[in-house]
């Protein structure tokens, strides 16, 4: 890779972490408006993680050192995968055959150093929220794995950047449209079961026994909280942005073109966010299953249509 | 050759040096020496086959009828050899330090007969005829029942051996079946005049095959041939179990391989079999593994998981064969050989961390652990790298050798050909993969994390360097594979090109090694060690500048916090196994005032033990024909010489 390709996705990967906080703060700012409320400010991520980094911290005596890792294993693993996505529609920093896989399986190690961070506090609140995570994870990566491998039948492509990045997802809009609608519309519903929003979580609730994410960082404060919650903006940029990739290929677009298709499919998301949370309310847990059994359905439609 | 040769001596010589010296305070440190000093040999012809590409043999006239006894290392034998060598030099060393710690039971009988099992599985793979192989195959099959025996006084370890060595029986049935027809058509008993043989009808071929299927599946130990190993690995003593998972349960894995050598490109619906054995397997068993409370149990459960990882590999290597690519066929067996190695060493770990909490705890019931990542912080560092290899996380080997079976499935998905309908695979082995996630968690959060759920948990303490060295050394091995895919990778396609009857040359194996991005990998693992860095500089630098204290756990303002409010094991597996239903084996008992729930095997509470019940009545009904009565005995003699003679008379009449 020459190296003013690679500044140029360095770059993009440096606007999309600097504006991952935005992403919430448009899905709560579009439910304050569809609610009719005053809500609050787009920007109330990036004040709260300023808050925070100023906040001392406070750690469990109960805790080992897996608890102080958690920080730093869950940003460190989800800006690796970021790197792995096309950011910039067409190619990522790291690219190689089967870095699908990588993408999924580096998410997958946050999670698990984040898992073990909530049972290393030996609370209860927090080992009811650890096992709701790993249960519905395991579900949504079922999920994930028919869209990747539905992409990667319709291009013959074995990477991120060659599915995402590659004329042959531009060739799959124009020969196959409704199996690809089927697989955006299964991987946002499977987004917000990963990023823990409405109608699977739900962000703004107080009440512990009713939390999935909220409650696996209970115990983390001030520098570490605040990691952790950008961590998890950052995520949701990350999928977010390889659902706008899937969405809108942008092959034969400028650099600047590029860039601005990504940031408006980032707002798009968050708008979308925004909806569903303003629209409908949260799941009974029993029932969370089936609603990601829904959305891997729809990307195994998709499947099924494309291996015809 | 004659490193191997000298290896096993060694091997041997240790068994008797254990025996001899069992009274002598330095025996097991003789043992201990002379088994890794016989493994160190015995793995430099291995590794010198692997990477030349190359084969040696050599052979032994014999005067009994079957024909020479010929030993020899190809590339396939020499994957098996090295996973035996390796995992049974670090087994041993850990077992002279686990057997201390019962002063009950006698070490040296279970030493001797590890490093005399270590010999016959060697030999079981090195065997290149059908007489010494079947040999091996027996000696192993005992060996490893008396192994489970170890610890016989305890009930649980003799109805283990029961069950296992009526089923091993099972399965030596069939393979006496399968070579008896591999043979008609050849012209002596070895593998090479078996192999070239092969133009015998399609008939033979099927019944060959199916009868691997069954007697290699059931060492294998894939669904619904496992039942004998959960309770197997569980009653025999810690060391025995790695070497059981890492190791014998492969062998099973390595005789399907050498039937594929033998019989040629098996057919598709073979293929398709093995792929949807594996696939169920692997569910299955990770479903299974999370119902479980006994923490040996839980990963022999979790062997059968990855037996079904590699079964995938394998059938999607033989589709492509069926299916005429054979670059895919390399790839998929050299996915499930790399998948083979890989296991032996991270499931090693896992029994061997598992057994140093058994000894230092005396419980293997997870919901008595906890809070022992303090106590043992040796033993949680090699769990939890042998954790997170197992659920296939980079930068780990679990991920290299599972990113091939992906890789595998997705490009069979190009094909034009049936063949693509096997990318249907991909989301099932990504749910066994979050389903690991949950159950490791589970088994790491529950026995490592928190506070200590009774006394027995309190009390442990650090296990010694004799129960913690072996599994870090293993642990290092599998950070090492995890970063440097590309020094590993190319021996494995030598091996997979050679299941495939398409022999890669050094060279060859090394570029394809490139062509799927082994160096890739490495790329990623140290981006992602250098950011992590990176970020801890970060945090350090930011948690320097605020105030920080230490504090009791969050508990919503309760202030009175007991180890027993924190989440138990059956709790946490409590939401994924409802998911699944009665598949998931979970039994629950509900009272007034009581809950119980226990987890009971589908197959060997299910059908095994019940059949069993019925052929025993119909057994009960031949009663009456034993008597013990010589009269009556003799009556039957003479019965059968008549009945045979009349027999002759009519055969003579026909003529």
């Amino acid at each position: 890779m020459r190296a003013p390709e690679f500044m140029m996705h360095a770059a993009t990967l440096v606007v999309v972490m600097l504006l991952a906080p935005l992403i919430p703060g448009i899905a709560s700012r579009t439910r304050s408006i569809l609610t009719a409320r005053r809500g609050a400010p787009v920007w109330q991520l990036y004040s709260d993680l300023w808050k925070l980094l100023r906040r001392g911290s406070v750690y469990s005596r109960t805790t080992t050192v897996i608890f102080r890792l958690v920080p730093i294993a869950l940003l460190a693993c989800v800006v690796v995968s970021a790197s792995m996505l096309p950011l910039d529609g067409r190619s990522a920093m790291l690219r190689f055959p089967g870095d699908v896989v990588a993408f999924a399986y580096v998410l997958a190690l946050g999670r698990f150093v984040l898992v073990l961070g909530a049972l290393d506090t030996g609370s209860s609140f927090e080992g009811m929220g650890a096992s709701r995570e790993v249960t519905f994870a395991a579900l949504v990566e079922f999920g994930f794995f028919i869209a990747l491998a539905s992409l990667s039948v319709a291009t013959h492509e074995l990477s991120l950047s060659g599915m995402l990045g590659s004329r042959a997802l531009a060739v799959t809009w124009a020969s196959s449209a409704p199996a690809l609608i089927m697989i955006v519309g299964g991987l946002f519903v499977l987004l917000l079961a990963e990023c823990s929003r409405s109608p699977v979580d739900d962000p703004t609730t107080h009440l512990e026994l009713t939390m999935i994410h909220e409650v696996i960082v209970l115990d983390h404060s001030g520098p570490d909280l605040a990691m952790i919650l950008y961590a998890n903006a950052l995520k949701l940029s990350v999928i977010g942005a390889l659902l706008a990739r899937v969405a809108m290929p942008t092959m034969g677009l400028s650099y600047a073109m590029r860039l601005g298709v990504l940031v408006a499919g980032l707002f798009a998301v968050g708008i979308g966010i925004g909806v569903v949370e303003s629209s409908m309310a949260r799941l009974r847990l029993p029932k969370v299953p089936l609603y990601i059994a829904g959305g891997s359905a729809l990307s195994a439609f998709a499947l099924i249509l494309l291996l015809q | 050759m004659i490193f191997l040769l000298s290896g096993l001596s060694l091997l041997v010589a240790a068994a008797f040096a254990v025996i001899s010296m069992r009274n002598h305070r330095r025996g097991n440190a003789v043992f201990a020496t002379l088994v890794v000093a016989g493994c160190g040999l015995g793995i430099v012809p291995a590794v010198q086959v692997l990477y030349s590409a190359t084969a040696v043999r050599s052979g032994f006239a014999s005067a009994l009828p079957g024909g020479d006894w010929i030993f020899g290392i190809d590339p396939l034998s020499a994957v098996f050899l090295i996973a035996l060598f390796g995992v049974g030099a670090a087994a041993a060393v850990y077992g002279v330090g686990y057997m201390a710690f019962d002063s009950r039971t006698p070490a040296w009988p279970c030493h001797a007969l590890f490093a005399l099992e270590l010999v016959a599985l060697a030999l079981v793979v090195c065997a290149q005829a059908i007489m010494p192989f079947m040999g091996a195959w027996e000696l192993m099959a005992i060996g490893s029942l008396l192994l489970i025996l170890t610890e016989y006084r305890h009930a649980e370890a003799r109805r283990a051996g029961l069950i296992y060595i009526v089923a091993t029986h099972v399965g030596t049935l069939a393979l006496f079946a399968m070579f008896a027809v591999l043979a008609r058509t050849s012209s002596d008993w070895s593998f090479s005049a078996l192999a070239t043989g092969t133009t015998s009808p399609s008939g033979a071929r099927i019944a060959v095959l199916a009868l691997a299927l069954v007697g290699f599946g059931v060492k294998a130990g894939f669904v619904p041939l496992h039942f004998w190993l959960p309770p197997a690995h569980a009653a025999a003593p810690s060391h025995v179990s790695a070497l059981f998972s890492g190791v014998l349960i492969k062998v099973g894995i390595y005789g399907l391989l050498r039937v594929i050598t033998l019989v040629g490109p098996p057919p598709a619906w073979w293929g398709w079999l093995v792929l949807g054995l594996g696939l169920s397997s692997a569910v299955l068993g990770v479903l299974w593994a999370l119902a479980q409370h006994d923490i040996k149990r839980l990963l022999a459960y979790h062997s059968v998981e990855n037996i079904g990882i590699i079964l995938m590999g394998l059938g999607a290597g033989a589709l492509g064969q069926a299916y005429g690519h054979p670059s895919l066929a390399i790839l998929g067996y050299g996915a499930a050989l790399l998948h083979t190695l890989n296991h032996a060493l991270f499931k090693s770990i896992l029994f061997l961390a598992a057994g140093a909490v058994y000894r230092l705890t005396g419980t293997r019931n997870m919901e008595e652990l906890g809070g022992l990542a303090r106590r043992m912080p040796l033993t949680w560092l090699a769990f939890v790298v042998g954790s997170a290899a197992i659920i296939g996380v980079p930068p780990l080997n679990g991920f290299v050798s599972e990113w091939l079976v992906f890789q595998t499935l997705f490009r069979a998905g190009f094909s034009a050909d049936a063949l693509r309908i096997a990318v249907l695979a991909v989301p099932g082995l990504a749910l066994v993969g979050g389903l690991a996630l949950a159950c490791f968690v589970k088994v790491g959060g529950v026995v490592f994390l928190g506070t200590p759920r009774s006394s027995r948990s309190l009390s442990a303490s650090k296990p010694g360097l004799l129960l913690d060295g072996p599994p870090l050394v293993l642990a290092a091995v599998c950070v090492f594979i995890g970063c440097l895919p590309v020094l590993v990778l190319p021996p494995m396609l030598i091996a997979g090109g050679f299941v495939a009857g398409v022999p890669l040359l050094p060279l060859e194996a090394r570029a394809m090694a490139a062509a799927v991005g082994a160096r890739e990998i490495s790329i990623m693992a140290a981006v992602l060690a250098l950011t992590a860095a990176a970020i801890w500089l970060i945090a350090q630098g930011l948690r320097r500048t605020v105030p920080v204290r230490q504090s009791e756990t969050w508990g919503c303002g309760y202030p009175l916090p007991s180890a027993r409010m924190q989440y138990t094991a059956s709790s946490f597996a409590a939401p994924l196994l409802e998911i699944f239903g009665k598949l998931s084996g979970v039994r629950a008992h509900r009272g007034a005032s009581v809950f119980h729930s226990e987890s009971v095997d589908l197959i060997l509470d299910g059908a095994v033990v019940p059949w069993w019940a019925v052929i025993e009545r119909a057994a009960l009904r031949l009663r009456p024909l034993q008597q013990g009565r010589l009269s009556r005995y003799l009556m039957y003699v003479i019965s059968t010489v008549v009945a045979l003679l009349a027999y002759l008379l009519v055969r003579a009449g026909d003529r």
